[in-house]
């Protein structure tokens, strides 16, 4: 019982992976797929940082076990944009300057998907109750909440 | 993290099975929002975990018989959404705002927070006042048992090692009745209540109260209770501002609080009637459609 | 947002091409792709993992350290302790006070006895709960003043007094005989934890030459060589240093914290031959590393009827914990800024920077001057309150303007935008009308409107040799590449940088590129701290830019057959007089086809700051930045908890380099500022910290945040580029005293002690409260 068989889909690609029992879904990600983008700021949930996307809904990864994310569709940051072609999200936070240390950003970036999947046309007391949950230090979130409102409407106008 | 086992069964009987053959160093998990969080504080040193995610059939929320029943695995985001949970139960909406952030919310299980029973607890002083009860099975049978007598201390439930909370359930909010929730902490999100409080007022005629329930996240020790010294004076009177106010007295004598590094003993009580007051005015307005308390 | 107006007013003064203007930041892209980029997305496949046996009491003799269940448990490879350093047990910012690894004595709950070591961190974790260790508990101390008294337990054998310093000007006891009112007051600020997102972490990689490689999350490159050579008994050119992506570091990444873990690491590497991991966890983080100094500030100022000070006294007792780190860094800066920007002709402050058995103090965003200034400028409120004065009018009758002398007796040159900002801030927040309309507001929630106003001695000033060296270079595919120690943990203060070589070189912005830190190739440039990069790092980048501007034009001149100075270049082409030109392009592949060095590097020394050891008095600092902030709250008096509904920041940059960058900065360290204000707090016990996690430590979150307006002001300064001026660390001072002197004007009341939890705010209003229903 120390050791599964976890079978799970991460950025569309499907995996089986041999996972230990204390094994989170951070450490899978990060050490058996290689999957840095995922960090881990606080190993006690109260941080927000290495938030990912389940199912399309934001958790924490550091909370749940690997094997507990079987038959799980995960998306992390590595499964948005790319350098040749970048997500609008991740535009509008360049753009921005919405990146200082960038610790917190993969988790923002999945946290601004999720919220503008459900809702293209956020108030600012949506993006801020949708980033409620990520700690950042550094650009005391103004940026990042512009940011989020540039995104929706690019994203808005070319549903257009 | 230091090492351990994990058990995941595939059902529920192979569950119960295993847990009353094994009833000592087993920890169960739904989503590790409380449990994990103790694992890295060094406060649990689990052997051998149990993991619940598979139990697929405990994800409901339901309307049957007159009762509201939510499967334990149920988490509190899949509650909020729920047709079920309509306006008449938006105090699960006001508990879920307050509820750690957005990922805590999608991850928290309702038996998850039913069991962890810690002391800044959200959901158990809503869960009183609807006078829930919690359905627990294990290999031999099921019982039913109140909310109130299945947390019986400072993370202590009822729970037998052989068993598996499932369902927590509540009657059907009647006519002329409703509930609200209030917390106050450090911050506007990720809070760790100072204090919280859940209320549920039913007014006949003339705001008369023809029923109030009142709960907090700790009344007279460290666990979520009713305060029902409160309940009863209120019980039967015009709900107006003097009334509150004799109701406030009551409170603060019934309220026997403690201080922590968090907050002391003086705020926690001031607050506590604060957000009783604000909790009961929220009701009131609710059902009346005017303000009658100031 | 901007002032845009005083922007471009300076902008048509001077048409630039980069400068001043919001370019992205060269690293943004790495950042919004999950690049992995930092320390520990980048460790070697066959890596040790290290955990760290610290001590769980305050102050006591270790009489017994069991390592033995440890040594054989099955996984573990490595356990490192005191005895296993070649070199000098020291891992030290500036003192020699602390070691590496305890031996004899710990003094803080959480210092390093020993390291265990296993390819499988888990197997290191259980390992280190095999370690007995027996205590002969020692009699602590726990808050500055105690640590003062005669019979105080002794921490270090010189005494608990790690600095003194003092300033004196005039004659303090005359000054309080002019006087027509005498004010006093007692003000105290807690530990404040950085936080910094990405805990503490680094890697050592033994070469086979016997030297080694060392990858982390730092501030200073060259201060980690110089600790880990002295640990390892290395010359420091065999300890290679490479900053990696820093996820924040605000202070702690600055000193002696890299060298515990890089330390740490190292001995394990070097006896093992295999690399070697540590990565700090958020709670061994918070207790570990360095935090904000907690203060007990008294106040003692006498003032004229009309509002004019007469003298200003102050004393200040810095907690700096069981090591000094850089404390009397920190009482410098807290020592010179203590009277807040106001002409003071009577000055008397004396500053202690005491040793007690808490967790350490040391360096922090602010450095000190967030403490000095919630002492004075709470104080200046009160002062108001008890002349009735408005504490505009009172504040605007004190402050330093071109010509007058500061509390060093430091003439205060014409790069001094206080007036202006105080001006710019008060308007757009409404002072006068909004004060008026708040004191008649009814009902449970109050509103009130506060102002602070501080200056900020740049760069390293008393604290230390002010020097930095830039190297560029020009590629073979035409990139041409800034290196320097000055490093990035999301100041965005290097690409600054970038912007600086591109406005000298008159070339498009893209054509520059930052390399990592390495000591490999970057010489030294002190640590990237107290805003240097900018002032002291782009001078440097102006000369090295310059220097290889000129080289490009030596070669364009040769090929186009005229005199250099005839060179005019534009938009990376370069021009004759005689309507012919070769691209940058050319003019880079020609220089390799000849072997022409296309590398060029430049230091610049400030000039030292002259000023007397007794009293202080002299130039201490080389240019000021100087701000002003206000905050307009509402108050819950039924729960005590606060909200701040905006915040202007008006600051003097002298230049601002990116303008969007700026604001970044200035809207981050204002939130670290509202949190030091109302939420931050790490709680001691007997030495123990009862919060070193995230849950119970509260920091901002998005649900926190006001409308902030950020006011750009201009004055150049003396010393930086283009007259720039240091603005990483002010913006995380002003909001504590804004705020509460905000909480004031809506109910009366005067917080003494930040935090201003609900907790004390609420006792705080019922006392008051009580008071009056009795008077």
């Amino acid at each position: 019982m120390s050791k599964h068989l976890l079978k799970f889909s991460v950025n569309g690609k499907d995996y089986a992976v041999v996972v230990q029992s204390h094994e989170r879904l951070l450490d899978v990600l990060r050490d058996k797929l290689g999957l840095k983008g995922t960090k881990e700021g606080c190993s006690t949930g109260d941080c927000g940082i290495c938030g990912v996307l389940m199912d399309g809904k934001i958790v924490n990864s550091c909370l749940i076990f690997a094997i507990q994310a079987r038959n799980k569709k995960i998306v992390t940051i590595e499964g948005i944009g790319s350098a040749e072609k970048p997500h609008p999200i991740q535009r509008a936070f360049m753009k921005w300057n919405a990146s200082q240390c960038g610790y917190c950003i993969p988790a923002m970036i999945l946290a601004t998907k999720e919220l503008l999947e459900r809702n293209s046309d956020p108030t600012i007391e949506d993006i801020k109750r949708a980033t409620g949950g990520i700690i950042c230090r550094c650009t005391g979130y103004l940026k990042i909440f512009e940011a989020v409102k540039t995104a929706a409407s690019e994203m808005r106008g070319q549903d257009n | 993290m230091r090492r351990f086992d994990m058990f995941v069964p595939e059902n529920l009987v192979d569950l119960l099975q295993y847990l009353d053959s094994h009833q000592t160093g087993v920890h169960l998990i739904a989503n590790g929002t409380d449990l994990i969080n103790r694992i890295q504080r060094k406060q649990v040193t689990p052997k051998v975990l149990v993991d619940l995610t598979g139990l697929a059939e405990f994800r409901y929320v339901k309307r049957e018989g007159g009762m509201i029943k939510i499967g334990a695995l149920t988490t509190i985001s899949e509650l909020i959404a729920s047709p079920v949970i309509e306006s008449r139960y938006d105090v699960f909406r006001e508990v879920a705002m307050k509820f750690g952030g957005p990922s805590i919310v999608n991850m928290a299980t309702i038996g998850g927070n039913i069991c962890s029973a810690s002391s800044s607890e959200d959901l158990l002083p809503v869960l009183l006042v609807l006078d829930a009860e919690v359905h627990v099975r294990s290999i031999h049978g099921e019982r039913t048992i109140r909310v109130e007598d299945f947390v019986k201390g400072k993370r202590v439930t009822d729970l037998k090692p052989n068993e598996l909370l499932v369902e927590t359930s509540f009657g059907e909010l009647e006519p002329h009745s409703t509930c609200s929730f209030e917390k106050v902490g450090m911050r506007n999100s990720l809070i760790i209540a100072f204090v919280n409080c859940a209320v549920y007022l039913k007014l006949a005629e003339n705001k008369l109260c023809d029923e109030v329930r009142i709960a907090f996240n700790r009344v007279n020790g460290k666990i979520p209770q009713r305060a029902r010294q409160t309940e009863k004076i209120m019980k039967g009177k015009k709900l107006n501002d003097q009334s509150l106010s004799d109701a406030v007295a009551t409170l603060r004598d019934e309220l026997k609080l403690t201080s922590d590094f968090r907050a002391s003993e003086e705020y926690r009580l001031e607050v506590a009637c604060a957000i009783f007051k604000r909790a009961v005015g929220r009701c009131a307005d609710r059902l009346t459609g005017e303000k009658i308390l100031v | 947002m901007i002032d845009k107006a005083a922007v471009k007013e300076f902008a048509q003064s001077q048409e630039m091409l980069v400068v001043g203007k919001s370019v992205g930041r060269v690293d943004s892209l790495d950042k919004v792709l999950g690049k992995p980029i930092y320390t520990m997305d980048i460790v070697p496949e066959n890596a040790l993992y290290l955990k760290v046996v610290r001590s769980n009491v305050a102050h006591a003799l270790l009489k017994r350290v069991d390592l033995s269940e440890a040594r054989k448990y099955p996984g573990v490879v490595a356990v490192v302790t005191a005895q296993d350093i070649p070199g000098i047990n020291e891992s030290t910012a500036l003192l020699p006070d602390k070691p590496l690894f305890a031996t004899d004595r710990v003094r803080f709950a959480g210092e390093p006895i020993a390291a265990i070591a296993s390819y499988d961190p888990s197997i290191a974790e259980e390992a280190v709960d095999l370690v007995k260790i027996e205590y002969d508990p020692l009699p602590s101390v726990f808050s500055p003043i105690d640590a003062l008294k005669p019979n105080a337990p002794k921490i270090h054998e010189k005494g608990n007094v790690a600095k003194h310093l003092k300033v004196r000007k005039g004659n303090v006891e005359e000054g309080f005989k002019q006087a027509d009112l005498i004010v006093e007051g007692t003000y105290k600020t807690p530990f404040q934890e950085p936080v910094p997102l990405e805990p503490e972490a680094g890697f050592v990689v033994p070469e086979p030459d016997g030297s080694v490689t060392c990858v982390a999350s730092i501030q200073s490159p060259y201060h980690v060589q110089t600790g880990i050579a002295k640990i390892l008994s290395l010359r420091p050119e065999q300890v290679r240093v490479i900053q990696a992506t820093t996820g924040g570091a605000f202070g702690p990444k600055s000193d002696e914290i890299p060298v515990d873990v890089l330390g740490m690491a190292a001995l394990v590497a070097v006896r093992t031959r295999k690399p070697a991991a540590l990565a700090y966890t958020r709670e061994e983080s918070m207790i570990g590393h360095t935090k904000r100094h907690p203060f007990v500030i008294s106040v003692k100022v006498g003032v004229k009827k009309s509002g004019k000070l007469t003298a200003w006294e102050t004393k200040l007792f810095a907690d700096t914990g069981a090591y000094a780190s850089l404390g009397p860094l920190v009482v410098i800066r807290a020592c010179f800024h203590a009277t807040g920007p106001y002409v003071i002709p009577n000055v008397k402050t004396d500053a202690y920077c005491v040793y007690t058995n808490n967790t350490m103090a040391g360096s922090f965003r602010g450095f000190g001057g967030p403490q000095a200034h919630f002492a004075a400028e709470s104080h200046m409120d009160a002062i108001a309150k008890k002349l009735d004065i408005d504490p505009l009018d009172l504040r605007l009758m004190n402050i330093l303007r071109p010509g007058t002398l500061t509390a060093t007796s430091q003439i205060v040159d014409e790069g001094c935008g206080l007036e202006e900002c105080i001006t710019k801030a008060t308007t757009e927040s409404d002072w006068y009308k909004k004060r008026r309309q708040f004191q008649s507001m009814n009902g449970t929630k109050k509103r009130g409107l506060g102002i602070a106003i501080m200056y900020h001695g740049n760069s390293l000033g008393p604290e230390g040799n002010d020097f930095a060296t830039v190297h560029m270079q020009i590629d073979s595919e035409c990139k041409i590449r800034l290196r320097t120690a000055l490093t990035e943990y999301g100041t965005g203060a290097p690409s600054g940088l970038l912007q600086i070589a591109a406005e000298t070189m008159h070339l498009p912005i893209d054509y520059f590129t930052l390399d990592p830190s390495d000591t490999e190739y970057c010489t030294d440039s002190g640590p990237t701290v107290a805003s240097r990069t900018i002032t002291i790092g782009g001078r440097a980048t102006q000369m090295v830019a310059g220097k290889l501007d000129q080289r490009l034009r030596e070669i364009a001149a040769e090929m186009l057959e005229c005199p250099a100075d005839e060179v005019e270049s534009s938009e990376g082409t370069f021009h004759s007089k005689s309507a012919k030109s070769v691209s940058f392009r050319d003019v880079v592949a020609h220089a390799y086809s000849r072997g022409i060095s296309l590398k060029e590097s430049s230091t610049f020394t400030a000039p030292k700051c002259e000023y007397d050891p007794e009293t202080s008095q002299g130039t201490v600092y080389l240019q000021y930045t100087y701000g002003a902030v206000t905050a307009e709250v509402e108050v819950d008096t039924e729960t005590g908890r606060v909200q701040v509904l905006k915040m202007v920041a008006a600051y003097d940059v002298g230049k601002a380099i990116n303008p969007i960058s700026l604001e970044g900065q200035i809207e981050g360290g204002t939130i670290q500022g509202l949190g030091y204000a109302l939420m931050e707090e790490m709680i001691h016990k007997n030495g123990v910290v009862v919060n070193p996690n995230l849950g119970d430590y509260y920091v901002p979150t998005s649900l926190d945040i006001p409308e902030i307006k950020t006011i750009i002001v201009e004055y150049p300064g003396r010393l930086g580029p283009f007259g720039a001026k240091a603005i990483g660390e002010p913006p995380v001072v002003l909001p504590a005293p804004a705020i509460v002197n905000a909480i004031d004007n809506a109910i009366g009341v005067r917080i003494t002690e930040i935090p201003a939890t609900p907790d004390r705010l609420l006792i705080n209003l019922r006392r008051t409260q009580e008071v009056q229903e009795k008077g």
